[in-house]
């Protein structure tokens, strides 16, 4: 932690002091990597709109990503209307509620049945239904999570089904990207993959210009975070397969 | 080289039964906290609360067998008191299981 108060104090001292672009063993966290180890999910926003020209500023972030053949396989739309971003989480409960009846069985009148559509579900979608997300349908249908977390500003990422190689990935950095911008400009974010519900909604898909060639993917919530909710964490280690020399070590 | 068996990989676990994973679980330090409820509103699991008044007000982990704890530690991040951390991860069994991954560690910056 002293280490990263010293990089704030040269920072504000002279930009130029700062550790970039070179590395010396041990050095502390250039401002880079203390924007990607300190940005975390942020559930709680103010009211306070972001600034337009700030998100504005935020897309250019996503813009530059790299893709595949540079094929650049997204499009953007900002939604930045509170009632629309209110319908929006109110639509998604109520779809939440209706998945909650079918396939949460410990909760729903149809008890043992509602196991059985679990099971199916879950061989035909398991990633959409494993268990962090399974649980986080019923929190939402009970109004325990919302959406967006009522954040002032949602971007919504939609892929281009056109674009070389794989798009999804694509997409991804893109949102990264944004994200990590965000951040280092003092936003919070927080990545939706709960938009994928909007895909049962005719009227939503039109009004946000989801179809071919488009799918919606993610939405990303942004806004100025109540509290200082980034920071650095703890998390597990990954076991990592090192080739080296002729041989195999596991290094984590 | 297969990382899960055949027949795990058929199971998909039921979410809610202790026998075939584990949730996400935090320990909280009373003597740091202060019951301000920060970690509580930011929660993705809904999985804390306060209870108490003035100098007992404390932040609790539900009683649940399955809290909906994704051992994000968002919840410590938020803390500046340092009150709060996950202690375990999430862990399911069969087709969920984990593969792969060390301790819990910040980052380190070799
Ligand atoms: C693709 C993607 C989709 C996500 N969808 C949601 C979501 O729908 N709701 C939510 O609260 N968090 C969502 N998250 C945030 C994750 O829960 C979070 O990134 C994870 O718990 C790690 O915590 P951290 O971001 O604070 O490091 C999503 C993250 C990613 C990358
Ligand atoms: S944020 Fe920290 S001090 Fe506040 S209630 Fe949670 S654990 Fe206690
Ligand atoms: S680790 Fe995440 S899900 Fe678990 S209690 Fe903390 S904030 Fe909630």
């Amino acid at each position: 932690m002293t280490d990263v108060m010293e990089v704030e104090e040269n920072a504000k001292a002279s930009p130029a002091a700062v550790d970039m672009y070179e590395w010396r063993e041990g050095m502390p966290w250039n401002p880079v990597e203390r924007v990607i180890l300190e940005r975390r999910s942020v559930r709680k926003y103010k009211d306070k709109q972001v600034p337009e020209r700030l998100v504005r500023r935020i897309l250019e972030a996503g813009r530059f990503a790299p893709t595949a053949g540079n094929s650049q396989s997204w499009k953007f739309v900002v939604v930045r209307d509170r009632d629309m971003i209110d319908a929006m989480q109110k639509y998604v409960q109520l779809r939440c509620k209706v998945f909650k009846f079918f396939l949460n069985w410990q909760k729903s009148p149809l008890g043992k049945l509602a196991w059985f559509y679990t099971q199916l579900s879950a061989r035909v979608m398991p990633n959409l239904l494993h268990p962090i997300p399974f649980g986080a349908i019923s929190l939402i249908a009970e109004g325990k999570l919302k959406l967006f977390h009522d954040a002032p500003t949602v971007i919504l990422v939609l892929v281009d089904r056109r674009g070389a190689a794989k798009p999804l990935v694509d997409v991804g950095i893109c949102g990264q990207n944004m994200v990590l911008a965000a951040h280092s400009l003092g936003l919070g974010t927080c990545w939706v993959g709960f938009v994928e519900v909007f895909k049962f909604g005719t009227r939503w898909k039109k009004k946000l210009g989801v179809g071919w060639p488009y799918e919606l993917i993610e939405g990303i919530a942004l806004g100025y975070p109540v509290g200082n909710p980034d920071g650095m964490i703890e998390r597990e280690l990954q076991e990592i397969e090192w080739w080296e020399d002729g041989r195999k070590r596991t290094v984590f | 080289m297969a990382y899960i068996s055949f027949r795990e990989r058929m199971i998909i676990p039921t979410y809610d039964n202790p026998e075939h994973g584990t949730s996400g679980r935090v320990v909280i330090d009373h003597e740091k906290c202060n019951g301000c409820g920060n970690c509580v509103i930011i929660c993705p699991g809904a999985c804390l609360y306060v209870a108490g008044v003035g100098k007992d007000k404390k932040a609790y982990m539900i009683d649940a067998p399955f809290p909906d704890c994704m051992s994000c530690n968002d919840c410590s991040a938020m803390c500046k008191r340092g009150a709060i951390k996950v202690s375990v991860t999430y862990g399911y069994d069969y087709f969920y299981k984990i593969l792969h991954r060390g301790e819990l560690a910040p980052p380190r910056n070799f």
